[in-house]
């Protein structure tokens, strides 16, 4: 997005006409300063982009934050009807097989719903994975009662089929895909625990 | 791959919001499941037909706790009756 500051060529024009010492210095000055504070924006950048994104779900990102005690007093619309597609992805180095079970689901808005995927470890030894989703279209991410979604983690060993479970409940449109990427972990990978964790 | 992560920060998961829950390694609920599924196999995927069976998966991972208990109204389930015990 924002490249490195260098080439402000066009600074020296400050120098003409002026004590050739001075000007010249603080000329420097503020081409110095230009370029320490583009290379901070560009820096500071990558989180605040990582902010924006997900307090106006813009690309896809689904918003944080919401309220739980909204699920309880949704109603169901039964006029219309949603389909939500599932997608699996997994990174290329990443060996699981992972797939989803039910190619979609039909549900109304205000239900919810679930489904469930599978990943299948066929390696011999342990694997840790950790996913990251995202919702298409992207206005599906940011309704305000919408795509309350799980994500989850998973630590499978040695040729375990898992199904794990995931519930979303969705609103205004019509083909909704759901899609999680998995990843594996690094060493050192700090979980957080469930919060009954036992 | 490590290239491209020079200079990034570690990537630290964060939970899901209604919180994580492990896995069903014994595959206790398997049976849910699979009843679940064919609910939606023969119904043609549609969820508003399949809602008992999916509302009877999940509490059987709240019995076995593999879930955290929530009120049915959380899960949106008010508008189903309570599930009478039942058996594995």
């Amino acid at each position: 997005m924002m490249c490195g500051g260098q080439g402000e060529g066009g600074g020296a024009r400050g120098g003409a006409g002026q004590g050739s010492g001075q000007g010249t210095r603080s000329t420097l000055y503020y081409i110095a300063a230009l370029g320490v504070l583009t290379l901070g924006l560009s820096y500071a950048a990558v989180p605040l982009y990582r902010i924006f994104c997900q307090a106006y779900s813009y690309g896809g990102t689904t918003q944080q934050g919401h309220d739980a005690e909204k699920v309880g007093s949704m109603e169901t619309v039964k006029d219309r009807m949603l389909k939500i597609r599932f997608n699996a992805d997994t990174a290329a180095s990443m060996t699981w097989n992972f797939r989803p079970q039910q190619r979609e689901v039909q549900v109304y808005p205000g239900e919810t719903a679930l489904a469930f995927y599978t990943a299948r470890n066929p390696t011999d030894r342990p694997v840790i994975g950790v996913s990251t989703y995202n919702v298409i279209p992207f206005d599906a991410g940011q309704n305000s009662s919408s795509t309350h979604m799980k994500r989850f983690t998973c630590q499978c060993s040695s040729t375990l089929t898992q199904s794990l479970p995931m519930i979303p409940k969705m609103e205004n449109i019509d083909i909704i895909t759901l899609s999680y990427t998995f990843f594996e972990a690094r060493e050192g990978l700090q979980l957080p625990l469930p919060q009954f964790a036992r | 791959m490590a290239s491209m992560t020079f200079g990034q920060k570690t990537f630290t998961p964060t939970p899901p919001q209604k919180g994580s829950f492990p896995l069903d390694h014994q595959g206790e609920c398997k049976k849910f499941m699979l009843k679940y599924m064919l609910c939606l196999h023969e119904n043609k995927n549609k969820n508003s037909l399949c809602r008992e069976q999916s509302r009877d998966y999940l509490a059987c991972r709240m019995e076995k706790g593999l879930m955290a208990q929530e009120e049915w109204d959380k899960l949106g389930y008010s508008d189903l009756e309570t599930p009478k015990n039942h058996s594995t």
